[in-house]
Formats: C-alpha cells, sequence, structure tokens
C-alpha cells in the first residue's frame, strides 16, 4: 500500500448477471484500492470483466456482492439520486465508442457536461486543451474518430472530475492517433495530479500508467507497480 | 438557452416527416374537440338566448275551436306561467313567382308588442305593422327571400272563401320556426314551399270568424309545471275536451324544437367521441414513435446518466419530444377546429335561423383542446422515456440485443414460404417481430376504414330513408290538403281537374291510441279500398294491403306502445263525439319518420260514426297538365295545403348532398388522415431503424422500388389484416348509430351494399397507397452511402 489514501476502494465487490437460467460472473469478488492521482491501468482480455469493474467504479452499476467504497460512504448503498450526484460531481467518462451526441457540435458536447456542474471549465478552454478549439462547431460526424474521442475528452475534464474512467479510449483508433489520445491522458495526469482509469486490453498501452492490474476471467491476476512508465507518445503495437 | 434543448430542436428537425404524421392526427382530434364544440356552444348559446329573449312557449294545445273563458280558466292554473290563444290556419297562397300554390300557415300575433308576446317574432326587414291598415302581413325571412317577396309587396291570401290582399309590412323569424318545418313529418325545411305568415290578431279572428275565440293555445309554465308538462297537458286535455282538442304538443315534442335538441345532442356526443378515437390514435402513433426513439437514443440516454445527468432531468427532455409535438398539434387542430366551426355554422345557417348566430372563437375550448393534446402528446412520450430510464447507465449504453431472431410461425408451412421470395420474408418477419408496432397499424387502418364505411352507409342510410318515405310509400305527385272533411263528391270533382291521372282520398284522423299506461297522440291515415299512391310497406319494401278492419302500425309505434298484431288498442278521436274503442292491430309496417297509423278508410270513418269522410286527396298528374292543374287547385275554394311531391323529394335530395358534403366528407378526410398517417409513420421508422439493411440492399444493386417494395409489402400485411378487421367494427358502428337514432322522430334505416364495402375500400386503399408513395420517395433519396457507415 502507498503512502496516499485511496480514493475508491473496491471490498468483495463482485457483480453476476442473471441471464434466464444461467449466472454469468463478470467479476468475481475484488478488492482493489484506487490511490489518488494515480494513472492506474486495467488489463485483460475481451470479457475479462474490465467495463464491468469501471462500471463499479464509476457509479454506472451497482455490485452484486461487497462495497464500493467512496472515502466511507458505500456506492453499493447509495440511492440513485446520490450515485447520479456522485457521477455528477466525481466522475469523468471517457467510452470506447466517444458516444457523443450526433446532434450536438463539438462545443455543445462539451456543454452537455458542464451545465451540470457549478464551477466547469469553459467548454472552449476545455477542447483547448485537447487542441481543438478550430473544430469547436463541427458535428460529430464531420470529424474523424481520434478528434471525436478528444471531444470526449474535453467532455470529460472539463466537469473537472476528481477522477477519470477511460474504458478503451483508444479503442478503435490508429496508433498515431492513439498516441495522441494517450498523451492528453497522460499530461493531465502529471500536470493536474487527476486520477486516472485506462482500461485496455493492449498490454502495450498498460507501460503508460504507474500501476497495472490484470483482471481474467473476472478475476483480479496481479498487480504490477510500474514506477517508470513511458511517454504515451513512445507507445507502439 | 439549455444545450439539451437544442439537441431537441434539432431531434424534432430530423424526425420531422414521421413527426408530422402525428401532428395531423392530433391536429385532427383536437380540430374535432374545438370544432365540434364550438360548434355545439353556439348553436346551444344562440338558441338558449333567442328561447328566452323571444319567451318560448312549454307547451301548445291546438283545438277545434275554443272561448276565450276556457283558455282564461286553464290560465288560472298555478302552474301556468303565462299564456297566449291565437288562430292557426294553413292556406294556399299566391305568390308571384311561383308557378304552384304555396302553402303558408297564418298564425295571429299581436299587432304591437310582437315581440315581447310568448312565441315572438324578431323584425328582420320592415318596420312592422302600422296602426291604419288591417290588410297587413309579416313573413319569415327565408320564405320571403325564396321567393324574392320584399317588403312592401302585395301577397294575395284566400282567408275563409275571400281573396284578400295583404301588404308584406316586414320579414321575421320566431323561435317557434328556428328550423322552418310544418310539423315532425317534415323532414327538411324548404322556404320555397312552406312560410309562416303572420297576421294582426283582432283582423284575423274577425275575418276567420273567431271572435271571442281561438284555435291554439300556447304559453310557459312554472318551473314547477315543467317538470310534469305531460301530466299538465292530460289535464288541460280534460279540461279542453269540449272544444275539440286536435293535438297537445309539450316544447319536446314541438317540431322545430325536436329537430334542434337531437342535432345538438348529436353534436354533444360526436364532441366526445370522435375526438377521443382521434386522440388514442394519436397517443398510440406517437407511443410507438417515441418508444423508437428513445430506443434509438438509447447510448445517449446511457451518456447522459453518466455523465450526471438525473432521471428526471432526462426524462423532461424526453418528454419535451411528446410536449412539442402535442402542442404543434394542438396549435394545428385549434385553426382546424376553428374551420371546422366555421364550415358547421355555415351549414347550420341554412336549415336554423337565430336573430344572431355567429360563429365566434372559444378560447376556452381551445385552451382545453390545446391542454388535452399536450397531455395526450407527454402520455404517449412518456412510455418510451420510461422503457430507457428503468436502465442503469451501464446496461444503456450496451449496444440493443439483437433483434429477436428465430423462426416466425409462418416459417413452419415450408412450402408456402419457400414460394414468397426475401423481400416478403423480410416484410413478414418484420411484421411479427414487431407486434405492437403492428398491431397499432392494424387498429389504426381498422379504425380509420370502419370510420369511412360508416359515414358511407350513413349516407346510403339517408338515401334509402327518403327513397322509402317519398317514392315507396308516398307514390303520389301532388297531394292536396282540405279545409274541412268533405265528401264523396269532392273526390269525383277532384278528378276532373285537369291533368289529374288518379286520385285518392285520404283520411286523417286525430287520435289517443292506448295500451296499458302507454299512450300516444297521433293521426290514423284512412286509405281508401285498393289505393296506390300511398303505399304502406314492410321491413323488407314490400307494400303491405290495409286489412278492411283493424289498425296497422308502424314498426316504432308498435313498440312505444308494447303491442303486436292481433292485441288490441284503446283508440279515443280527439274530437267529435270522443267515444273510447277497443280496435285489433291487425298489420304492422316501417316507416323512418315520424309515427304512423294506417286503417281502411271506411271503418275509420266508421269508427267516428261519420259516412265516407276525407279531407285530403292524392293525385297522379298528367306532367305536361300540372300547370292547369295549379291554376285550377287555385281557385278551389276548399282547398287548404298543397303539396307537390317532386319538389319535396328535389329539395330534399339537395339538401342532402349539402349536408353530406360536410359532414361525410370531413368524416373521410380525418379518417383518410389516421390512415395515410399511420402507414406512413410506422414505414418512416421502419426506415429509421433498417437504413443500414436498406442501405445495404442498395449498394448489392437493388433498386430503389424494390426496396421500397419490402416496406409497401409490410405497409400492405398490415392494411390487409386492419381491413379484416374493418367491416366487423364498421358494423358494430353504424348498427349502434341506428340504434342511437331509433327516436320518435327519424330513425335510419341500417342499409349495408356491397357497393358501399367496395367503396370503402378503394377509398382507404387510395391513402394507404399515398402513403407508399411518399414511401417510395423516401427509400429513394436514401443517402445509402451514409447508411452502410451508421453504427447500431
Ligand atoms: N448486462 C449484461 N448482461 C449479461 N452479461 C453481461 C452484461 N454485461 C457484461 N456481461 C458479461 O460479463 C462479462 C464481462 O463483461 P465486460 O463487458 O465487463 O467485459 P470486458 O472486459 O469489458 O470486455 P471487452 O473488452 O470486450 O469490452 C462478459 O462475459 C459479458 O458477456
Ligand atoms: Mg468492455
Amino acid at each position: 500500500m502507498s503512502e496516499t489514501d485511496p480514493i475508491l476502494r473496491l471490498e468483495g465487490a463482485g457483480r453476476t448477471f442473471r441471464m434466464g437460467e444461467v449466472e454469468v460472473t463478470a467479476l468475481a469478488e475484488a478488492d482493489l484500492a484506487i490511490r489518488s492521482g494515480e494513472f492506474l491501468a486495467i488489463l485483460g482480455p475481451s470479457g475479462s470483466g474490465k467495463s464491468t469493474l469501471l462500471n463499479l467504479v464509476g457509479g454506472t452499476d451497482r455490485p452484486t456482492t461487497g462495497h464500493v467504497w467512496f472515502g466511507d460512504t458505500d456506492l453499493a448503498a447509495m440511492r440513485d439520486h446520490e450515485l447520479t450526484l456522485y457521477r455528477r460531481r466525481v466522475v469523468g467518462f471517457i467510452f470506447q465508442f466517444y458516444n457523443l451526441v450526433p446532434t450536438l457540435t463539438a462545443e455543445e458536447n462539451v456543454q452537455v457536461a458542464t451545465e451540470l456542474v457549478g464551477d466547469p471549465l469553459a467548454p472552449a478552454a476545455a477542447l483547448e486543451l485537447v487542441g481543438l478549439s478550430s473544430r469547436a462547431s463541427h458535428f460529430p460526424a464531420q470529424l474523424s474518430g481520434g478528434e471525436q474521442q478528444r471531444v470526449a475528452i474535453a467532455r470529460a475534464i472539463a466537469k473537472r472530475p476528481r477522477i477519470l474512467l477511460a474504458d478503451e479510449p483508444t479503442g478503435a483508433l490508429d496508433l498515431v492517433t492513439a498516441r495522441q489520445v494517450l498523451s492528453i491522458l497522460q499530461g493531465l495526469n502529471r500536470r493536474e495530479g487527476l486520477t486516472i482509469l485506462l482500461i485496455t486490453h493492449n498490454p502495450a498501452l498498460a507501460d503508460i500508467a504507474g500501476r497495472v492490474v490484470r483482471l481474467a476471467s473476472g478475476r483480479l491476476a496481479d498487480t504490477r507497480e510500474n514506477p517508470n512508465p513511458i511517454d504515451a507518445s513512445d507507445v507502439t503495437w | 438557452m439549455p444545450v439539451l434543448h437544442r439537441k431537441l430542436i434539432r431531434d424534432l428537425v430530423a424526425s420531422v416527416g414521421t413527426l408530422l404524421t402525428v401532428i395531423a392526427i392530433m391536429g385532427i382530434g383536437t380540430g374535432a374537440y374545438v370544432g365540434l364544440g364550438t360548434s355545439q356552444r353556439i348553436l346551444e348559446e344562440s338558441r338558449a338566448d333567442y328561447y328566452r329573449q323571444y319567451r318560448f312557449a312549454d307547451f301548445w294545445i291546438s283545438l277545434k275551436k275554443a272561448p276565450r273563458s276556457a283558455a282564461e280558466r286553464l290560465a288560472a292554473w298555478p302552474e301556468v306561467a303565462s299564456l297566449r290563444t291565437r288562430v292557426v290556419f294553413d292556406v294556399l297562397l299566391d305568390v308571384p313567382d311561383a308557378a304552384r300554390p304555396v302553402t303558408g300557415r297564418l298564425l295571429s300575433v299581436p299587432s304591437t308588442g310582437y315581440a315581447q308576446s310568448i312565441n315572438g317574432i324578431h323584425l328582420q326587414r320592415g318596420a312592422g305593422f302600422s296602426e291604419d291598415r288591417d290588410e297587413e302581413v309579416i313573413l319569415s325571412e327565408a320564405f320571403a327571400r325564396a321567393h324574392g317577396i320584399e317588403v312592401g309587396d302585395r301577397l294575395h291570401l284566400v282567408l275563409n272563401r275571400r281573396r284578400q290582399a295583404f301588404t308584406v309590412v316586414g320579414t321575421c323569424i320566431s323561435p317557434e320556426y328556428v328550423y322552418l318545418v310544418r310539423g315532425p313529418g317534415d323532414l327538411i325545411p324548404d322556404p320555397t314551399r312552406f312560410g309562416v305568415l303572420y297576421v294582426k290578431e283582432r283582423y284575423a279572428r274577425e275575418v276567420l270568424d273567431f271572435k271571442d275565440a281561438c284555435n291554439e293555445i300556447t304559453g310557459q309554465l312554472t318551473p314547477r309545471g315543467r317538470r310534469q308538462v305531460e301530466e299538465f297537458l292530460a289535464r288541460a286535455d280534460r279540461l279542453l275536451s269540449p272544444y275539440g282538442v286536435l293535438d297537445l304538443v309539450p316544447r319536446s315534442r314541438q317540431a322545430s324544437h325536436s329537430f334542434l335538441h337531437d342535432e345538438l345532442s348529436g353534436l354533444a356526443v360526436s364532441a366526445t367521441v370522435m375526438p377521443g378515437i382521434f386522440l388514442a390514435v394519436a397517443a398510440l402513433v406517437l407511443n410507438i414513435l417515441m418508444l423508437r426513439l428513445a430506443r434509438r437514443q438509447r447510448t445517449t440516454v446511457g451518456t447522459l446518466k453518466a455523465l450526471g445527468y438525473s432521471d428526471l432531468q432526462v426524462t423532461l427532455h424526453f418528454l419535451g419530444f411528446g410536449v412539442v409535438v402535442g402542442l404543434l398539434g394542438g396549435l394545428c387542430g385549434c385553426g382546424i377546429g376553428l374551420g371546422l366551426a366555421a364550415a358547421m355554422i355555415r351549414m347550420y345557417r341554412q336549415f336554423f335561423e337565430f336573430p344572431s348566430f355567429a360563429y365566434s372563437v372559444q378560447p376556452d375550448l381551445m385552451l382545453i383542446g390545446l391542454l388535452v393534446s399536450v397531455a395526450f402528446g407527454a402520455l404517449g412520450a412518456l412510455r418510451g422515456v420510461l422503457a430507457v430510464l428503468r436502465l442503469q447507465p451501464a446496461e444503456a449504453m450496451r449496444p440493443t440485443p439483437p433483434e429477436r431472431g428465430g423462426r416466425i410461425a409462418l416459417e413452419r408451412l415450408g412450402w408456402l414460404w419457400r414460394r414468397l421470395g426475401f423481400r416478403t420474408h423480410l416484410a413478414l418477419r418484420s411484421v411479427f417481430r414487431n407486434r405492437v408496432r403492428s398491431l397499432t397499424g392494424v387498429f389504426s387502418a381498422a379504425l380509420a376504414t370502419a370510420i369511412m364505411f360508416m359515414a358511407l352507409v350513413m349516407y346510403d342510410s339517408f338515401v334509402y330513408l327518403v327513397d322509402f318515405q317519398f317514392e315507396q310509400v308516398v307514390r303520389s305527385d301532388v297531394d292536396l290538403g282540405m279545409r274541412d272533411e268533405a265528401s264523396r263528391a269532392a273526390l269525383l270533382d277532384a278528378r276532373q281537374l285537369p291533368g289529374v291521372q288518379r286520385a285518392e282520398p285520404l283520411l286523417g284522423v286525430t287520435c289517443d291510441l292506448r295500451h296499458g299506461y302507454r299512450s300516444r297522440r297521433l293521426a290514423i291515415t284512412g286509405l281508401s279500398a285498393g289505393h296506390s299512391l300511398t303505399a304502406p310497406r314492410a321491413s323488407d319494401g314490400a307494400p303491405i294491403r290495409i286489412p278492411s278492419t283493424g289498425l296497422v302500425l308502424t314498426r316504432k309505434l308498435a313498440e312505444l306502445l308494447d303491442v303486436r298484431v292481433g292485441d288490441l288498442v284503446e283508440l279515443r278521436p280527439v274530437r267529435g263525439r270522443r267515444t273510447v274503442r277497443r280496435v285489433p292491430v291487425t298489420g304492422e309496417v316501417d316507416s323512418y319518420l315520424g309515427l304512423d297509423a294506417y286503417a281502411d278508410l271506411e271503418y275509420l270513418a266508421g269508427l267516428l260514426g261519420e259516412s265516407s269522410a276525407l279531407n285530403s286527396l292524392q293525385f297522379r298528374v298528367d306532367p305536361g297538365a300540372q300547370a292547369d292543374l295549379f291554376r285550377a287547385v287555385r281557385s278551389l275554394p276548399v282547398a287548404q295545403g298543397m303539396n307537390v311531391m317532386a319538389d319535396t323529394r328535389a329539395n330534399i335530395a339537395r339538401t342532402l348532398v349539402e349536408t353530406s358534403v360536410v359532414s361525410i366528407g370531413v368524416m373521410i378526410v380525418f379518417a383518410g388522415v389516421i390512415a395515410f398517417g399511420s402507414t406512413l409513420n410506422s414505414a418512416l421508422i421502419e426506415i429509421g431503424d433498417r437504413v443500414r439493411e436498406l442501405s445495404t440492399l442498395r449498394v448489392l444493386g437493388y433498386g430503389p422500388a424494390e426496396v421500397a417494395g419490402i416496406l409497401v409489402r409490410q405497409g400492405l400485411l398490415v392494411f390487409l389484416a386492419g381491413l379484416l378487421l374493418a367491416f366487423p367494427l364498421g358494423y358494430l358502428m353504424v348498427s349502434g348509430l341506428a340504434r342511437a337514432y331509433d327516436k320518435e322522430l327519424y330513425r335510419l334505416p341500417l342499409v349495408i351494399r356491397f357497393d358501399t364495402v367496395l367503396q370503402t375500400i378503394g377509398l382507404a386503399s387510395g391513402f394507404m397507397l399515398l402513403a407508399q408513395v411518399i414511401v417510395y420517395r423516401q427509400v429513394r433519396s436514401l443517402d445509402w452511402l451514409e447508411g452502410i457507415k451508421v453504427k447500431e
């Protein structure tokens, strides 16, 4: 354990899905502490439960067993509206398929998030951070995949979240574009001390994180500290 | 503006086609509510004002001749608020422009203060009666207009066998003749053939030998008296029986009032049922639309929730769709409603005469219409939102599970299935997999078609009714009323009139018919043996011979009296010796207007204790010699009223067409919008859902018509299923209607022709195909290169 307090702590948190007769254990009871300010990568093959874990942490789903501690409150015990407030104030999401609202421009998509909180970054400033000031009035359909993902990052950080959750943010991108996106994330972590949880099935990406947790078949297999993470711009696969 | 509003607007614009179809259906529902409600209210208020201001009476008692003292005794009764005596005569008059004699009803009114008297008259043109002349007349406005008579013109009347010249000093309308008909037997006003002539009270009595006497008492009752009007009339009947009580009419049976009342109650029903149906369909269609929209925005909903939007915020956002659609539909509806109300008031003006009968905007009805429309819109949207909101955000963001796969039942019929081709397969699978959507489509198509069917059947029923009553039952060319009962000799004289090919006598005797506690007062028609110009008929149209004894009753009358053939009824003439007799019911016939009873003329005269009498004549006339006959009749002193049946038929036929254009046309258009809208709506939703699939087919080399063919097939399947249901549903509706209109005044025959079924199918298919044309154009303009890139 590190000297820093964990911002989030999974304690025997598990999630099973019931599909008619069969029960699928997406995540077996997991214990994991996420430290404030760390860049943590969750690595695992497809279907290993990565997204499930992320959803438990992000308050978009509830564990079927165990607890998810945020400070001394348990997300598992929160009521719907408390969970909404948690999502609104604490976490920022970046999705694999960007999930931009197709009928809103880049800037408006950021606004969707900023209108929710009291002290957001200005949407223009958030776009500036991801280098997209010139595309502010473009609709998602007019942007490339990488650009869309950068808009999604701007949307996530504009709320000034305490923790950024990125689910395969480069899953649909080529190497060069992926490096760009990852650099932004790494920069946010290094410069602003933002806690980041990066999910990926690609071991090469995990090297940019300070710690790597491996998931296999819904179980936490091992944890590896990575004291010297590589620069995102040096990532290759 | 919050950014979600911007999203809302852009989403609305993006699905404008589908929304327009819903807005149209919504608009029609609201329009029906606002339009019918406005018409109903204006009609009702005009009537109430008019009745109050011009003191419309509560009862009418018509008598042979009663002295003033008798009326004074009646006036002293506590339940009588006030009454008035008058003389009433139907007269033949010479109108300069009319080729034929015209019947007028002469009514005496006070020479001053006639606006304030009971059944007051409202002067439209002219200055009214002067003080110095007696031979002055005020005419029904419609009658004067129909004959081009101006104030100051002269008019000749035959009064008490003397021809007199009158000066027209005004035209007027009156609450007694809002619907200007002679009596309940008249279906439609015809001011060219009938009008009311108001003459000075004192003068009329003098000329007509009614000094200190009257032949009608009319008056108003106290509120308590009004509640027991039938009982009051029964007592009045006993009091006045020495003076020959011909008829006792409470307000509820007064001809003009009854027609107005029936119209209003029909309107009240339509004003709730019609909008209800349309709004329900709109809500269903909107619901499906919203379900799709919300499903298509599943990821967005999940994302918004993941970002921290609360359920309430998301719900409100999506409700916005419904509210906007409801609002636009409601606004459309207000416009449609105003148009509809204006058209209906214009139509009513042809039939009903009020001092002020102007169309006016009813803001509260519009507001209610708008609110209801918005509520239905929100309701329709709600289910769609809730379906998505139930999901946890993580769940919502997962790709939608693939559509229910698997075979549909039909596929088990392998030999049939294999013959159908893959595009029919696609269509069939889609129909059976989207059950709710398909069922809504089937329901809308069935309902729309049933409404069209009902409209057409109603038209046929009217045509049948007119044909039955005015061609089949009454077969004469000219009917002539006599001033008094005449003897057989009059018939022989009449046969000598120019152009008369056949003449038959009629004897009308007003009687009370009683069976147990049920009774009705009506004129029994006596027909001579071998009569052919009046031919009472059974329901199937077969003519019925009038037996030489007993009474033949019309179906409705028998039902009201609860008698069957073979039963005895008590018959009491209202004048003469008024002896009660028990007579057998020896036959039943059908009729759709009023209540009738027939008997052999000799038998009826015998019951009265009089030898062969007659009081009207029916003629078959050589068409070439009509003018000669009319001229001869004019100078016939015994002639009182004349009815040229060809004119009656023409008038009814014309009016029928005019009114049908409005009511049946509106119904068909409204139903058409449902058929068109729901078909188009589900096709557009289908296109939206299947862009990828349809685009792929286009890429593979299928033409737009071939691709659209899948959707057209689907629409056709749903439509055909709807058609199967439509006719049972339509039958229920028309038979319900026929039951609702089974009244004393008139009844609606149920006439269902095979032609009508075909016409209905043709009409409904027309609207459906129109929608398919748009579907085709949508598919043709589909950006299929873009379509294959769409991420599911
Ligand atoms: N809502 C659900 N209903 C049923 N099963 C689910 C559900 N969500 C996840 N699963 C199952 O749980 C397991 C873990 O899923 P999860 O999405 O967490 O995998 P993942 O590691 O994110 O995979 P990928 O890399 O493909 O995104 C899978 O077997 C998946 O099928
Ligand atoms: Mg995943």
